[in-house]
């Protein structure tokens, strides 16, 4: 291992003036040049933001499209200039952000480097540690997140840290401009070779590859007599690292070596012609052939053993929790054999029973204010100013109408049940319910988290999306995906309970009406959840089965509900965000289903042509073509589906009642929809299809979109907007012809 | 109205026949697509993968070990032959034939794309091991060359595929074949798995299915005409000596001492403390790194926390977190119990 020698000046500079400009560094008016490295989100840009205070500019790394800011800061007499590198994982895979960091340290060579790490999660980030060390020399690490670590009952022992590190520790809590005096100092002294580190090398790699690496390495130094890290040189090209092979093949490393000559400009040319850069390669290619097999994944375990031999070290968890501790005692209690499953249902259906309770009458109260009050009040205003009437019936029947129904229908319970959701989730049962019922899933090829992903579609199906984010591996991820449209969201369930009172309940006895209307609603969910499965296992079997699987899932530690900060963040980023998504969707759904009833061809209108030409199709899959209309128009919601269906049907049939073309309503009371849709010649048939239909069928727009924005595919945007309305146009014909054929 | 029965069995009828035409893989309209494909130059470069494939392994490449491997009829596999001799790809040889210099550095090409396209459904995606050769299979004829170097510079030049085959390089340099058969290796002696080939599936699958993988440590006990009784990893597998012939094997030096015997982590009772001494390589890389960022590194000290009601996944406590793995990762993990 070659440090840097005596005869090189240890006080001056040690960047690479040609290389940084190639960099995209300007070196005017800067001494020193530091390089600021670390794994997101450990604080790297406050501690950045904290250095150069407000003097910085960003800007776009030469050539690529990975942000880079710059900024600068002097202490004593000194300049420095800060260069904030890509937050990185590691320095190991050929990502775009991966090899701007360290083509920057390697090529650039910055007099310091700056590592951030968080110190609560030591092992993790040493591993990036490691990897720099053995780039360079000047190194500081940043021991930053102090603050959290104490909270969380951790101390670190940063002295031992600094000695088993070779380079100096500072901890830092850059939030609260904690250490940065240090830090300053610490930069200053590594730059100015005031300390000279003696940087921890990885050990722990089996030894063949070790043998192997110390050839490669033997021969890169013959090469290049002056490089100071050969070996890391020689461990990147046995791992088939391209940049570093294209670097040799060009000179450019060549030009990395400590001489006096460097400084000067001049090159030592690469040696004769038998030690050019060629033998190097044919070396390496040999080596390969033995080492090959496992290497970068040995590598890799060697740095991260590494990593967390020394994180063990130097952390000290506070007083390990007694025995039986109260974790411990829920955990047993959530998944036991005997009270898991019972107690998962009892809080599901305290959840859905608070949802609905509690929605009722808020539901009620937005709808009587904006649908039955503030709705006359509009279009007495547009009468009032002589607005033209397709003006004011695009307008305030349409669109404002739609809008209206979406809002009322949709924000009260999400409004409710997401807060609730979320505040289980904060206490750390959710994880436990993932835990209980992974086994369930695993066997058609999903996670346990799609549990919750599929109980969060009970809410909403495009809020339920975006939280497919907690499960981390892609297969799982996309089968959660695509099968939450199965989960009946609260834009479905009043239709399931409308027609299930109407028509189900009405078949029963009036005392059991109440109890055939809900076990018949009850069992449209349920039939979504063995869809949500068989979907599952044919998903994983067939088109995602090469997707990437993987799994693990973490049971955090219980902690009281932070209830106040949890109604805010689920108020705002799960309900509101998706409410603006449903309303921008409803406009346009709005003005279709307006325009649709008043735009006449010929002295009927255009809803009558559509209704008349999906008549037959319809009637095949046992519903008829009025229903498609209304479901293709209310795409963007499911909300407005019954009350589309109202108003075609007064508009069609001629039947009284409504509030005239285009213009959605629904009944006060269930008596009046019944004979309203009886007159419309529904038929049994069609209430139990349009039910199946209700819960099979496309995903809502909102829906769509978010999938397309969380899957960023087309194909499989495709896919779950396509699969369910084929399956809900099978069940539904079979279920058609099955019953025609048994009713005779 | 139509007639609901009639409405029904057309129905049937034709969603039988959409299941018979796009059943994955076997529908018919798959096959006729890999039919539509085995065109020429499928049939050519099968051909010089056979030619190279006897020549790697020291065996003689004929009219009817052709028609036999690509399992077509010996006029047309003399057709191929003749047709390739006029290409000047092959030349009769001894009773046979062998690869010309051309010849042999197209078979390279094709063996180069079809060992890196295993390597990448083995290390990126989810497609389990059955179906890496047949996929790989298919591939090979549709890549172009720049589309493979891609493929290898984005994954590190990687030089062995995932059942321990070298993979060529550019230039069309491969290492000779290493290792001999699991049945041929001497009572006793100490060996490890450096290839498991991967035709036939059948057999392919029964090894894979019995937990074997390249990188073992194996010791035969055992070698009959009836079976081959051996030791890997610490535990006893018995094969026909059929399926040990597709293991090839490297004698390791004397000193080397047989691993193990290793528990597993999935094998901890609630409460029950262990050192975790090696993650296997039989996991997927995805996998493994998963298991480097939870922490789970050789050393590590875990603990079984909590197991769920259906006995799969189970919690372990890692570095004061605790984290549910299922049962068939926690099965590559080997431990040592601490008391």
């Amino acid at each position: 291992m070659s440090h840097p020698s005596p005869e090189n000046c240890a006080t001056c500079p040690a960047h690479n003036v040609a290389n940084l400009v190639k960099l995209g560094v300007d070196m005017k008016n800067w001494d020193y040049v530091v390089a600021l490295a670390g794994n997101p989100n450990t604080g790297k840009s406050t501690v950045f933001n904290a250095l150069t205070g407000l003097r910085q500019h960003t800007g776009n790394w030469p050539g690529k499209t990975v942000a880079r800011a710059e900024g600068g800061f002097s202490t004593g007499e000194n300049r420095y200039k800060l260069v904030d590198l890509p937050g990185t994982y590691s320095l190991l895979s050929s990502s775009l952000d991966e090899e701007i960091a360290r083509n920057f340290i390697l090529f650039g060579k910055p007099d310091v480097t700056v590592i951030v790490v968080d110190a609560t999660r030591l092992e993790r980030n040493l591993n990036l540690v490691l990897q720099v060390l053995e780039i360079t020399d000047r190194v500081v690490v940043c021991l930053n997140l102090m603050d959290e670590a104490k909270r969380k009952g951790l101390q670190i022992d940063d002295r031992r840290l600094a000695r088993d590190l070779g380079v100096p520790v500072v901890p830092t809590s850059a939030r609260y401009g904690e250490g940065l005096d240090e830090l300053n100092r610490a930069i200053s002294e590594v730059a100015k070779g005031e300390v000279v580190c003696k940087p921890k090398r990885i050990g722990g790699l089996p030894s063949v590859l070790k043998k192997s690496v110390q050839t490669l390495a033997k021969v890169i130094e013959k090469v290049y007599p002056d490089l100071d890290n050969a070996p890391w040189v020689a461990l990147r090209l046995l791992d088939g690292d391209q940049t570093i092979a294209e670097a040799i093949g060009t000179g450019e490393l060549a030009e990395l070596q400590e001489t006096e000559s460097t400084a000067s400009g001049e090159l030592t040319a690469p040696a004769e012609s038998e030690f050019g850069p060629k033998i190097i390669f044919e070396t390496a290619h040999q080596l390969r052939w033995s080492v090959g097999k496992d290497f970068h994944l040995q590598l890799m375990e060697a740095i991260y053993t590494e990593a967390a031999r020394l994180a063990d070290r130097a952390v000290t968890r506070d007083g390990q929790k007694p025995r039986f501790d109260w974790d411990r005692t829920i955990d047993r209690l959530v998944t036991s054999r005997v009270f898991g499953f019972p107690l998962m249902l009892l809080m599901l259906t305290v959840v859905f029973w608070i949802t609905i309770a509690g929605a009722n009458v808020p539901s009620a109260m937005l709808a009587t204010l904006l649908i039955d009050n503030f709705h006359p009040v509009l279009k007495s205003a547009a009468a009032a100013i002589n607005m033209p009437w397709w003006l004011d019936g695009l307008l305030i029947d349409g669109i404002y109408l739609a809008t209206a129904w979406v809002v009322s229908v949709m924000l009260p319970p999400m409004a409710i049940f997401f807060p609730l959701f979320t505040l289980l989730e904060d206490f750390g049962y959710l994880p436990r319910v993932a835990f209980n019922l992974d086994g369930m899933f695993r066997r058609v090829g999903g996670h346990g988290k799609q549990a919750l992903t599929m109980t969060m579609g009970f809410g909403c199906n495009a809020a339920a999306i975006v939280s497919t984010r907690i499960i981390d591996s892609p297969r799982e991820r996309l089968i959660a995906i695509i099968t939450n449209n199965f989960a009946l969201c609260n834009g479905r369930w009043p239709t399931q309970i409308l027609i299930a009172s109407i028509f189900l309940g009405g078949l029963a006895p009036a005392y059991l009406s109440g109890l055939i209307s809900a076990l018949a609603v009850v069992g449209v969910a349920v039939l979504g959840v063995i869809l949500t499965f068989a979907t599952s296992w044919l998903l994983s079997r067939t088109v995602l089965r090469g997707e990437v699987s993987t799994f693990n899932l973490e049971l955090p530690p219980y902690r009281p509900p932070r209830i106040l900060q949890t109604i805010y963040t689920s108020i705002i980023d799960r309900t509101l965000i998706i409410l603006w998504r449903a309303v921008i969707f409803a406009i346009p759904a709005g003005a279709v289903i307006w325009l649709v009833s008043n735009i006449e061809i010929g002295g009927i209108s255009l809803a009558t042509y559509v209704i008349d030409f999906l008549q037959p199709f319809g009637w095949l899959l046992g519903l008829s073509g009025l229903i498609l209309l209304a479901y293709i128009v209310a795409i963007p919601a499911n909300e407005i589906v019954i009350p589309t269906i109202l108003m075609l049907t007064v508009m069609a049939t001629g039947a009284s009642g409504g509030a005239g073309d285009g213009v959605m309503f629904e009944l006060d009371s269930q008596s009046a929809t019944a004979e309203l849709l009886v007159a419309g010649g529904w038929t049994l048939l069609m209430a139990v299809n349009l039910m199946l239909f209700s819960l099979v069928h496309n995903p809502c727009s909102t829906t769509i979109y978010t999938i397309w924005k969380e899957t960023r595919s087309a194909k499989w945007t495709t896919v779950a907007a396509l699969l369910p309305v084929f399956m809900g146009f099978i069940i539904c014909f079979t279920v058609a012809q099955v019953w025609r054929i048994v009713a005779g | 109205m139509t007639n609901p029965t009639v409405a029904l069995l057309a129905a049937l009828a034709l969603f039988a026949g959409l299941v018979v035409f796009f059943w994955p893989d076997r529908g018919l309209f798959w096959r006729l697509r890999r039919a539509f494909r085995a065109n020429e130059r499928v049939l050519t470069e099968d051909a010089l993968k056979h030619l190279f494939d006897c020549e790697y392994t020291g065996k003689l490449a004929n009219l009817q070990s052709l028609s036999g491997t690509l399992s077509i009829s010996g006029n047309r596999a003399a057709e191929v032959l003749g047709q390739l001799e006029s290409q000047e790809l092959i030349a009769p040889d001894n009773g046979g034939y062998k690869l010309t210099a051309e010849g042999r550095g197209y078979a390279l090409r094709v063996i180069r794309t079809h060992r890196i396209w295993e390597r990448h459904l083995s290390d990126e995606t989810g497609y389990e091991p059955s179906l890496w050769h047949q996929e790989a299979e298919l591939r090979e004829h549709t890549m172009t060359e720049s589309e493979t170097e891609d493929l290898a510079a984005r994954m590190g030049h990687p030089v062995y595929d995932p059942h321990g085959d070298p993979i060529p390089t550019v230039d069309g340099d491969i290492r000779p074949p290493e290792g001999r058969p699991l049945s041929q290796m001497p009572v006793g002696e100490i060996g490890e798995i450096v290839h498991i080939e991967d035709e036939p599936d059948a057999i392919y699958a029964q090894i894979v299915a019995a937990g074997l993988h390249p990188g073992m440590r194996v010791r035969v006990n055992e070698v009959s005409p009836q079976r081959v009784r051996f030791e890997a990893d610490a535990e006893e597998h018995i094969l026909a000596p059929v399926l040990a012939a597709n293991l090839s094997v490297i004698p390791l030096p004397n000193e080397v001492e047989m691993v193990g015997p290793f528990e597993r982590l999935s094998s901890l009772d609630i409460g029950d403390r262990a050192k975790v001494i090696a993650i296997s390589p039989n996991l997927r890389p995805r996998e493994r790194r998963r298991m480097f960022d939870l922490g789970l590194l050789p050393g590590t000290e875990v603990q079984a926390e909590i197991r769920s009601p259906s006995g799969d996944p189970t919690g372990y406590r890692i570095r004061g977190a605790v984290i549910a793995l299922r049962n068939d990762q926690a099965d590559q993990i080997q431990i040592e119990r601490s008391a």
